[in-house]
């Protein structure tokens, strides 16, 4: 058992990373809108169709 | 009448009426020219993804009049553009509050569109707030371009600044963000390793292990404790300061000395520990918390996209110049030229030229108001028809609308303190409490087993613990709060929950609340065989389209046909003229059209100089208002109507409702006299207004209501905001207060009654902490379903 002196600061490890993803989603304004993000994925962005059109500069 | 709707806004398309496009192999059809130039921009640009997910209609597109493409212009003069947005490098960055998103589906079509424009360098639309924040080279492409891409797709965007009051209220709402996660994501790995330790207990745990985990739960813990708890603590030491205890005090001492107890049991590898209680009572409480928030937050976005009507922009005339400066920096003695359509930039007398003003902004009163040399024109209300010059005789800020705004500041510390009840009952209840917890303390040390007082003590904090009594109140507002603002009302102050049920007197504003608030057709008599209703009615639409006048307003939605009119002439406070078929039109007073009235009417339609129509005009009341005002007096409440208006409709209005009391031809500073004369007499009053005119009336309410169709800074100020066009939400407002109230004298006799049991057994030592933790949550989870009902109905 003597493994979990290391799984477990690993996972730890883990945690701090995850929260800090969360601080710098919350920071860049990722959470401020919820119901825009749920549709973002509903709407392609390339699509075959306009594939002839010139590319937008997407920024 | 046929029923196909407008494929753009889904609004009934008039008879005879043939605008159509092709889409998905479909035809399709538009209620008018506008929205169909934007289906048609929508669909070229390559966007038709936004008809094919969006999950509202869009609102009706207005053509975009040459005029106002004309004045987004202004926008661009250097001095403004810095007015109203930040520069950043070679970069510019502005927030624009956009009118007419209906569905997140918009804010992607916008966001795409603007996309597309070389020089936006970000762009991110919020769908909630309505707001675009916008970051872009200015030198490559001015506002005045990014605005009219949107306008092309059926979107009035206007620059906006926001208040420092909105921009605490963003920080908070991150702060809050950051603490749920660390309190969410410390309770999951807290709680993980409190099943090892469990388990282990039972089945037998190396002690070396058991240390470790329970220092690993410790230093876990640590970020609960020091960070997401911290607004507990804070708000529990303010209530220590001004010597009132609040529900956070007993809130606090049990998560510090849970944690400390747990801490010591650690150190010390004795006793038990219950690092994972802190973490899920501080996340839970802090769930609610974030909850009830979100939805007074979202109530307030949506409707704090004011300051729209601060003038921006005015037209300095100097040495015969003309120079588009900012409205801010005009100064005593300018003489500035106001354009039909325009809103007036200061407070100024005429020197040049006459018109007709609307406003309505300031005064709540929809007639138009002839204005000639030398008579007052206020800042904030809208030029009509005639071209003016007007001399400044005071600057923005100390401008009528200045004045009002001041007023409603100076109000606003006023208003009428509501104690909450929660917080009374808590400041009881924790007296109490902390006297038995030491009394238990003492007791144990001194007289009974000075081994166990420091556990029994800690099972009587846990035990009581007011978890339940604090999740009563916010939990049970949260979904009265949510459930009103999925039936259209928003409620910016959730203490109004708690004096609802209390309300003795409603005061209403008459026009635009009792009201429509604009002019409607009441009556049309034909003098003309020639003619029919229907075809005056759009002789006079498609004269009316040139005039900005409030009454041409009554006139648009029976246009039908478009008529092709030469020689259009306005003649202010007289009327319009056109040549149709080469024969003289004429529409307006008895007078202007030459008419001697042998009907009394507001509006006549002369052509070839003979009278065809007479039109009388009224602002009609509001369909649920009899019903509502039957309905609030037989609950028993006294009904009161101020309003600003001294005409005749006053006081018909009072024969028709009969209300308790009836004020007319108040000013805003006698509605505010009024009401508090009411509140000092010991009534609670609800104030239900539209008008800028009403708002220093709304502090001086204890509730105040507002309508959509109200201006921004009613909007902004009120609150309660009813979002559909009918005051009869009015009702709904005051049975859900009455429900949520109940449910709260449920959950507090509940959570009150819980305790009492479990003090005399924990005081006892009959109940081990883990009990205790058990009992907790136990009796929190049923005051929290309880407060679940709410959401249903």
């Amino acid at each position: 058992m003597s493994v979990i002196y290391v799984l477990i600061p690993i996972a730890i490890l883990f945690v701090i990373i995850g929260l800090i993803v969360f601080f710098w989603a919350v920071r860049s304004r990722q959470f401020e809108d919820l119901d825009k993000e749920g549709f973002s994925i509903l709407f392609d962005d390339n699509k075959p169709k306009s594939a002839d059109k010139p590319t937008k500069p997407e920024q | 009448m046929s029923t196909k709707r407008c494929f753009h806004c889904n609004e009934p398309v008039p008879a005879g009426f043939n605008f159509g496009c092709q889409f998905d192999g479909e035809a399709r059809s538009f209620c008018c020219a506008g929205c169909l130039a934007v289906a048609d921009t929508i669909i070229k640009s390559d966007l038709a993804d936004y008809y094919r997910f969006r999950t509202e209609p869009a609102s009706k597109a207005n053509a975009v009049p040459t005029e106002l493409a004309a004045a987004l212009t202004e926008f661009d003069t250097p001095d403004i553009l810095a007015d109203i947005s930040i520069q950043q490098g070679e970069l510019t960055e502005i927030e624009l509050s956009i009118s007419g998103i209906s569905c997140a589906a918009c804010a992607w079509l916008i966001e795409k569109q603007l996309r597309q424009l070389p020089a936006v360098h970000q762009v991110n639309v919020n769908s909630a707030t309505q707001r675009c924040h916008l970051i872009w080279h200015a030198t490559q492409a001015p506002l005045s371009q990014v605005l009219n891409t949107l306008a092309k797709i059926g979107y009035q965007a206007s620059p906006f600044i926001a208040d420092h009051e909105e921009q605490i209220f963003k920080s908070e709402l991150h702060q809050f963000l950051k603490r749920l996660a660390v309190s969410g994501i410390m309770t999951m790995q807290v709680m993980m390793l409190a099943v090892a330790l469990y388990f282990g207990d039972y089945t037998g745990i190396e002690i070396s292990h058991q240390g470790y985990l329970r220092w690993i739960s410790l230093v876990l813990t640590l970020p609960v404790v020091l960070y997401a708890a911290i607004p507990f603590v804070k708000s529990a030491w303010r209530g220590i300061k001004a010597k009132q205890l609040n529900m956070d005090v007993p809130v606090s001492l049990a998560i510090y000395y849970t944690f400390f107890a747990s801490a010591y049991a650690t150190a010390f590898s004795t006793g038990e520990v219950y690092f994972e209680s802190v973490c899920m009572f501080t996340f839970l409480l802090q769930l609610g918390k974030f909850f009830e928030y979100r939805a007074r937050a979202r109530a307030r976005d949506a409707t704090s996209n004011l300051l729209k009507i601060m003038p921006v922009a005015a037209t300095l005339l100097h040495n015969e110049q003309q120079q588009t400066v900012s409205a801010k920096r005009l100064t005593i003695g300018d003489i500035i030229l106001i354009k039909p359509g325009e809103t007036i930039a200061a407070d100024g007398d005429i020197i040049i030229g006459s018109s007709s003003a609307d406003e309505s902004m300031l005064t709540g009163e929809y007639a138009a108001i002839a204005k000639n040399v030398g008579d007052k024109v206020l800042a904030g209300s809208t030029n009509h028809d005639g071209l003016l010059q007007v001399k400044v005789t005071q600057p923005l800020l100390s401008s009528h609308l200045g004045q009002i705004i001041a007023l409603q500041q100076r109000t606003l510390s006023q208003k009428p303190a509501i104690l909450q009840k929660t917080d009374r009952l808590a400041r009881y209840f924790v007296e109490r409490l902390l006297l038995i917890a030491v009394a238990t303390f003492l007791l144990w040390y001194f007289w009974l087993d000075a081994d166990r007082a420091f556990w029994i003590t800690l099972s009587v904090l846990v035990a009581t613990c007011p978890c339940a009594l604090s999740l009563a109140a916010p939990t049970a507002v949260t979904c009265a709060l949510a459930s009103l603002n999925r039936r259209g009302v928003l409620i910016k102050n959730s203490m109004v929950l708690d004096v609802l049920p209390e309300l003795t007197h409603i005061v209403f504003d008459k026009t635009g609340t009792l009201t429509e608030g604009r002019f409607s057709i009441a009556k049309v008599t034909i003098l003309d065989e020639r003619f029919t209703v229907s075809g005056a009615l759009n002789l006079i639409a498609n004269l009316e389209c040139y005039s900005e006048h409030p009454i041409a307003r009554a006139f648009t939605s029976h246009l039908t046909q478009q008529l092709t009119l030469q020689q259009v002439d306005i003649q202010v406070g007289g009327g319009i003229s056109a040549h149709y078929q080469d024969k003289v039109l004429k529409v307006g007073s008895a007078v202007f059209c030459k008419v001697n009235s042998p009907e009394p009417a507001m509006v006549y339609v002369s052509y070839d100089n003979t009278c065809i129509a007479a039109i009388n005009l009224h602002d009609a009341l509001r369909p649920e208002v009899p019903q509502l005002i039957s309905m609030l007096r037989q609950q028993g409440y006294q009904l009161v109507m101020l309003t600003g208006d001294s005409s005749m409709q006053a006081e018909a209005l009072q024969q028709q409702l009969q209300f308790d009391l009836m004020k007319k031809g108040c000013t805003p500073a006698q509605k505010v006299a009024e009401i508090e004369r009411l509140v000092q007499a010991g009534h609670k009053v609800l104030m239900l207004g539209d008008g800028i005119n009403d708002n220093p009336a709304f502090h001086a309410a204890h509730v105040s209501v507002t309508l959509e169709t109200g201006s921004d800074l009613s909007k902004n100020q009120a609150d309660v905001v009813l979002l559909q066009p009918s005051i009869g939400l009015l009702n709904d407002l005051m049975q859900a207060s009455t429900q949520a109230q109940r449910v709260i004298k449920q959950n507090l006799y509940w959570a009150a009654g819980y305790n009492l049991l479990i003090i005399p057994l924990a005081v006892a030592g009959y109940v081990s902490p883990y009990i205790a933790v058990l009992g907790m949550s136990f009796s929190s989870l049923l005051v929290v379903s309880n407060s679940l009902r709410l959401l249903k109905k």
